[in-house]
């Protein structure tokens, strides 16, 4: 064959082309899907955009955007119900998920099978999901009310349907109980991942099983700890599909959280603008909580 | 050595004794385990059996899970041309089929650059990528609207395929892979006078079956699922996936609830059956990855 002027390139160069060929496709689909979006996001918060077929004559407003939402009465508390959410479902699928890896980390019977039943929620479809707990918490025909009842409960629980401290704390159940497996799978690799000298040695010295767990197992496992504290922060902002599929916000906007709030601004509103300065809001607040959590981790995540 | 065995024989009775206890400790938290499994699976269970229910027999107390008279015409009913079910299935297919094909082959690229081509400011451009995992998909709806508009991709399902085949996540899974093949293997193809896209898919693509299957398996579960998407992008009922389909479904047939539960049955079966079938290379990507991050 004769050599092309490609191939008459020393390998070394050919090398360093091919690489540029190989990422392009993806650099430009990635600047398009991801980059942009960010950037643009910064960009129209500033200004008063609504339509997007005014994009051309839009105005740039300074912090107008920034200013109408703290005066936004709607806004403000739908931000509440999302901190609400944070605060009640973080701690929550945290602590449940160590407690059932710690157990299924234990020689008991069928634990693949019990992982399986417990992962399952996580690969199904959320609006299948939604339709099937509005039945089963149905208030007066439900199944789970019905047990209550006929247990002596009198004043049975309102569930979806009850105000924003009932319907949000529902929420965040089902969401446990559907992103549960997640955690579950990554802290049992973590718990594998403890060398068992290291109990062996704490049992030589007279460590009782609590202690083990507090000297050895929260240390060892605390990277993972870290790595899920993030995610779960992440996910709890991510909220719209769950609360839209289960309330759409309701009764009236008693689980209007701040993802819906937004959406709504943006697409039932059009104001484009408005929206984007809000999701800027909660990306700050994000960052914020996260860079904490990045600094506070010198303190009790341990890296060797 | 010595001294240890000697301890072993003096605390040889006490030892027994624990481990009879354990041992019974460990039936009794299997046991309970096993039940919480079963009462996590309920909600999947009332679903599967109200969807054989007649009408008006789901709210039966006490509970039902074999129902009276099995009905199987809510299926039938479902697979009818009344309904635009069957159409939504065929969308999701179709866009499922395309994500799949466009990942493969750019996602493989991608890593395949990133992880086994030099070429200078490989490492910067990987870390930029990257911190694009820290931005979340719910903040960036608006811009991407604008963006799809366009596109004059909004309503069509490529509002969903593009951005997921450019998703930063699996990027990062196949690299970490790649980087585990030998060098050697494709120094001496190169040698033999092959170009990188004759090793990627000669000599890589085959070693990398278990990396890519979980790719293929982690693509078809999100996509399957994904609410938020098709919600905001496409408003055309033809063009519209199942997720969204269903809620329309529900909106429609507000109190036929074994009609209801027979379509979120229809919804889930096949994530669940390829799940369990492949549960072990779902289960083990969610773990490294984990673990990696």
């Amino acid at each position: 064959m004769k050599p092309t002027g490609f191939s008459r390139l020393s390998i070394r160069r050919q090398e360093e082309i091919t690489g540029y060929l190989f990422i392009i496709p993806f650099l430009i689909g990635f600047f398009l899907f991801q980059g942009l979006p960010f950037i643009i996001s910064f960009i129209i918060s500033f200004t008063d955009l609504q339509f997007v077929t005014n994009i051309g004559s839009l105005k740039f407003i300074g912090f107008k955007n920034f200013i109408t939402f703290l005066h936004d009465n709607t806004a403000v508390e739908s931000l509440g119900r999302s901190l609400l959410y944070t605060v009640l479902f973080v701690p929550a699928i945290m602590m449940s998920s160590l407690i059932l890896a710690l157990i299924l980390n234990k020689r008991i019977m069928a634990r693949n099978a019990i992982r399986t039943m417990i992962f399952l929620p996580y690969v199904s479809n959320i609006v299948a999901i939604a339709i099937v707990w509005q039945l089963l918490l149905d208030p007066r025909d439900g199944p789970v009310n019905l047990l209550l009842q006929s247990m002596g409960m009198i004043h049975l629980p309102m569930w979806l349907v009850g105000g924003t401290h009932i319907v949000i704390p529902t929420i965040v159940l089902i969401a446990c109980w559907q992103g549960m497996g997640f955690n579950l799978v990554t802290y049992l690799a973590a718990l594998q991942g403890v060398p068992k000298e290291l109990y062996e040695a704490s049992e030589i010295d007279g460590a009782n099983s609590l202690q083990k767990f507090i000297r050895v197992t929260l240390p060892m496992i605390s990277p993972t700890t870290f790595f899920l504290t993030i995610t779960s922060l992440i996910a709890s902002t991510q909220n719209y599909s769950i609360v839209q599929v289960l309330t759409k916000g309701g009764p009236g906007e008693a689980s209007r959280v701040f993802p819906l709030n937004i959406v709504e601004e943006a697409f039932t509103h059009s104001r484009l603008g408005y929206a984007s300065a809000q999701s800027l809001v909660i990306f700050t607040i994000l960052i914020l909580a996260t860079l904490i959590q990045w600094k506070m981790q010198k303190r009790w995540v341990n890296y060797d | 050595m010595e001294s240890k065995m000697i301890n072993t024989e003096t605390t040889h009775k006490g030892y027994f004794k624990k481990k009879n206890r354990n041992q019974m400790g460990l039936i009794i938290l299997s046991l309970f385990m096993l039940i919480y499994g079963i009462l996590n699976l309920f909600p999947f269970l009332f679903m599967l059996s109200s969807s054989f229910k007649a009408l008006g027999k789901v709210f039966e107390y006490p509970i039902r899970i074999i129902p009276e008279t099995i009905v199987f015409n809510h299926y039938v009913e479902l697979f009818s041309p009344k309904y635009s079910f069957m159409r939504w299935y065929a969308n999701t297919l179709v866009m499922e089929f395309s994500t799949i094909v466009l990942r493969i082959f750019i996602v493989g690229i991608t890593a395949y650059a990133f992880a086994r081509l030099r070429f200078r400011g490989r490492d910067i451009i990987f870390l930029i990528v990257l911190a694009a995992l820290m931005i979340p998909g719910d903040m960036t709806l608006v811009p991407r609207y604008i963006i799809y508009k366009f596109l004059h991709i909004t309503d069509t399902m490529w509002s969903m395929v593009l951005p997921y085949t450019f998703e930063v996540f699996l990027i990062f899974l196949v690299r970490q892979f790649f980087m585990t093949i030998p060098f050697e293997l494709s120094e001496a193809a190169i040698i033999d006078g092959c170009n990188h896209l004759q090793v990627f898919y000669k000599i890589i693509l085959p070693l990398a079956r278990p990396v890519m299957s979980t790719m293929i398996l982690f693509t078809f579960v999100w996509a399957w699922n994904d609410y938020i998407t098709p919600y905001i992008f496409i408003t055309n009922v033809d063009k519209q996936m199942l997720s969204v389909g269903l809620q329309y479904f529900q909106a429609l047939y507000i109190d036929n609830y074994p009609l209801q539960m027979a379509a979120s049955t229809l919804i889930l079966v096949p994530v669940i059956l390829i799940f369990l079938i492949a549960q072990k290379s779902f289960i083990e990507g969610i773990a490294t990855s984990g673990l990696k991050g």
